[in-house]
């Protein structure tokens, strides 16, 4: 179970001081009426400064839980945090923080932003007064400042007249500008670090787009981190620098976007990448990866992934596979395919998902 | 705004009506009516029977009974005469107009039947006594239900939480008649007796509350007489806010619940927000919405009091006044009160809503 603790995977080649997160054996687990559910199991990464990392997985994978540990925003109990679990940023491991010296870091150097973002916003406040009072918290600055800052952060996010926006109540505003004013909350105090979860799944299509283009441009033009969670691979193409995807509390693999997206090496993504529907596959059935996601109170002993893995053999019922380099550089996979003498087999699941992808080339496109 | 509640208020007119006709079905459907009370009585002949019958109208068919009561027909016209006030116009209209008095529609409500006096005199002596031990018990209740749930709410399944809640489920089981005599009995009689069993004030000193010669004792004993009252409010208050705190706390920290649990709060604490703020600026505000609507609707009690409540501890207030109207069969009495109630229901309501508009700012009329 703590086999992921032995890699903390460093995709990129920077030095300690670029090191903004470095999330080591993570376990989150909850208790509930009919059990503990392991919804993190011991998840690895790291994020350099300015860098932008994916998470990518199905609902119940653990990315959102993930992102909830790190700002510690759980309800202890129900949730847990596993002993062993650290969570370093800038040099201080946040899950060893006093709750008084964490509520300094929330809101100031980590950010967050939620999927819906009418529910997310406080509906008998104006957006202004919410905005405002986070810049009040953390930069003690007056109110007449703070306010002038919340004008120019909505002006940031592209939200046209601000000044009379700023005093209108979250309901007065459309979906998508609910969500640019969540975005200039979680910016008014340059956070170091931005963790958006699911940001765009609550709107239009068309709003989107838009939502990212001014993610990006804004985490460009500040410098902050970004983590960006999100089931939509579309997203993560668009968005990020480097991924990890999740499978059921694990780490399942991790690498650049492009080398996941293009070659990925666990047969879950592999399967997550060709369910995508493309224009070229219409008409077609949609492909999808078979079975269910298992149970928390009933997980596979070995490889969690491995009752739905048409690629699965006896050694992947006898034990769970390591989060381990793959034989590409910079990669990891956690995956019985990488180890020696399973060359022809990954061989061969690499081929196969070559001829399943062989009509879809929109994510090359996006990359 | 004033659109909305022009219209509502037009709206309760009819509503009115309406309670006046049921009002009236439903004590003329009530075995007895007023001569009951003589049914018992050997002394009484039968002339005398008729000659109250024919005082009080009980032998006209019952849609001339109804329309004398509220003031439609002038009790002393003949034929179509009864139509027309003693002004000569319409018998309806205002008493400065119609010169007509003796109805709901003239504002006293008739007579009591009881002591001769119209109804609105008795119910506005009435009111005072409670709206001073409703509007104590009332504020109090709120502030503590408030405080209680909330707390509660916070520290879900504390032992703080748990004590609530078995407070809860005991007060709101314990039958107010029940935990009024045992008050009585802990407090003012074979226990300690510290406390005053009943009355609003001590009749050994001063006058009869209400009565001219109390308002000249109050105003040169003014602190006495305040504490006299205080005094004789402490176990009343007690049995009307143990039923009543039990119930609405339980409102409270439901919705302070709901609130905590709602996105916005996780996305204040998200903010660096200190646990203070979180809870009483973000969550306390929204789960205060549907708390003050439902404080909105209690207002009425304001009025109504307590019947079991004022019956146990002789309080001299709008409930005694119902209870003993019943005793005596003063119909008068008794429809007036019902009438006034349903007034004050129908306002209560209205003004929820209104409050509801100005503290929610989703809500537009």
């Amino acid at each position: 179970m703590t086999a992921a603790a032995a890699t903390t995977g460093a995709s990129t080649p920077h030095s300690d001081g670029d090191r903004l997160l470095d999330v080591r054996n993570m376990q989150t687990r909850f208790h509930v009426m009919d059990g503990v559910v392991p919804a993190v199991d011991g998840v690895s990464f790291t994020l350099d400064r300015g860098r932008t990392l994916g998470i990518v997985g199905e609902s119940g994978s653990g990315k959102s839980v993930t992102a909830l540990t790190i700002m510690r925003l759980l309800d202890i109990p129900p949730a847990e945090i596993g002993a062993g679990s650290e969570a370093w940023f800038d040099g201080r491991d946040l899950l060893a923080l006093s709750e008084s010296e964490m509520r300094k870091v929330r809101g100031k150097d980590i950010a967050m932003i939620f999927q819906e973002p009418l529910t997310s916003l406080n509906p008998v406040f104006t957006v202004g007064a919410q905005i405002a009072e986070q810049v009040q918290t953390h930069l003690h600055v007056r109110a007449r400042e703070a306010w002038s800052r919340v004008v120019e952060m909505l002006r940031l996010v592209g939200i046209p007249s601000p000044e009379r926006r700023a005093k209108q109540y979250p309901h007065e505003l459309s979906g998508g500008m609910r969500q640019r004013v969540m975005i200039a909350m979680a910016l008014s105090c340059e956070p170091k670090l931005l963790i958006a979860d699911e940001p765009t799944t609550a709107l239009d299509v068309t709003v989107q787009a838009q939502i990212l283009e001014l993610l990006k441009t804004i985490q460009q033009r500040t410098g902050s981190a970004l983590i960006m969670i999100t089931h939509d691979l579309g997203v993560i193409a668009e968005t990020v620098d480097d991924v990890i995807v999740m499978y059921a509390g694990q780490v399942v693999e991790q690498g650049s976007v492009a080398d996941v997206l293009l070659e990925p090496r666990m047969p879950y993504t592999m399967g997550l990448i060709e369910s995508i529907p493309t224009v070229e596959k219409r008409g077609g059935r949609l492909s999808a990866i078979s079975g269910v996601v298992p149970s928390p109170f009933h997980l596979p002993p070995a490889c969690r992934f491995e009752p739905r893995c048409p690629y699965a053999w006896d050694t992947c019922r006898d034990r769970m596979p390591d989060l381990s380099v793959t034989r590409d550089a910079e990669r990891h996979a956690r995956c019985h395919l990488h180890v020696a003498g399973a060359a022809s087999r990954l061989e061969a699941a690499v081929s196969q998902h070559r001829q399943n992808m062989r009509v879809g080339r929109q994510l090359t496109d996006s990359v | 705004m004033m659109k909305f509640v022009t219209r509502r208020v037009l709206q309760a007119i009819p509503v009115l009506l309406g309670v006046t006709v049921v009002v009236y079905a439903i004590l003329l459907a009530a075995p007895g009516g007023p001569e009951a009370k003589f049914a018992q009585n050997p002394r009484i002949t039968q002339a005398q029977k008729d000659s109250f019958r024919k005082a009080w109208g009980l032998d006209q068919p019952i849609p001339i009974q109804y329309g004398r009561w509220m003031g439609i027909l002038n009790p002393s016209g003949e034929g179509l005469g009864v139509l027309i006030g003693p002004a000569g116009l319409p018998n309806f209209l205002p008493t400065p107009l119609s010169g007509a008095t003796n109805g709901v529609l003239h504002g006293d409500f008739g007579y009591s039947i009881d002591s001769g006096e119209p109804v609105s005199n008795r119910i506005i002596r009435a009111a005072l006594p409670t709206f001073i031990l409703a509007g104590t018990a009332l504020v109090l209740w709120i502030v503590v239900a408030i405080v209680l749930g909330v707390y509660a709410a916070i520290h879900r399944y504390s032992l703080f939480d748990q004590g609530a809640t078995v407070f809860a489920y005991v007060g709101y089981a314990m039958p107010t008649f029940w935990l009024g005599i045992m008050l009585i009995f802990a407090f003012s009689g074979p226990g300690l007796n510290i406390l005053p069993a009943g009355g609003m004030t001590e009749t050994r000193i001063s006058p009869p509350f209400g009565s001219p010669e109390y308002w000249v004792y109050f105003g040169s004993n003014t602190p006495q007489a305040l504490g006299d009252i205080a005094k004789h409010l402490v176990l009343p208050v007690i049995t009307l806010v143990v039923v009543n705190i039990a119930g609405d706390s339980r409102f409270v920290r439901a919705s302070m619940l709901e609130s905590l649990g709602q996105d916005y709060v996780r996305t204040a604490r998200a903010k660096g927000l200190p646990a203070r703020t979180v809870n009483f600026k973000h969550a306390l505000r929204n789960a205060l919405l549907p708390v003050v609507t439902n404080i909105g609707l209690e207002i009425p009690f304001l009025f109504t009091g307590a019947i079991v409540t004022e019956t146990i501890f002789s309080w001299p207030g709008i409930g005694k006044l119902t209870i003993d109207a019943t005793r005596d069969f003063d119909y008068p009495i008794l429809m007036g009160v019902l009438l006034v109630t349903s007034v004050m229901v129908v306002l209560a309501n209205l003004l929820a809503d209104i409050l509801y508009g100005v503290i929610d700012p989703r809500i537009k009329y």
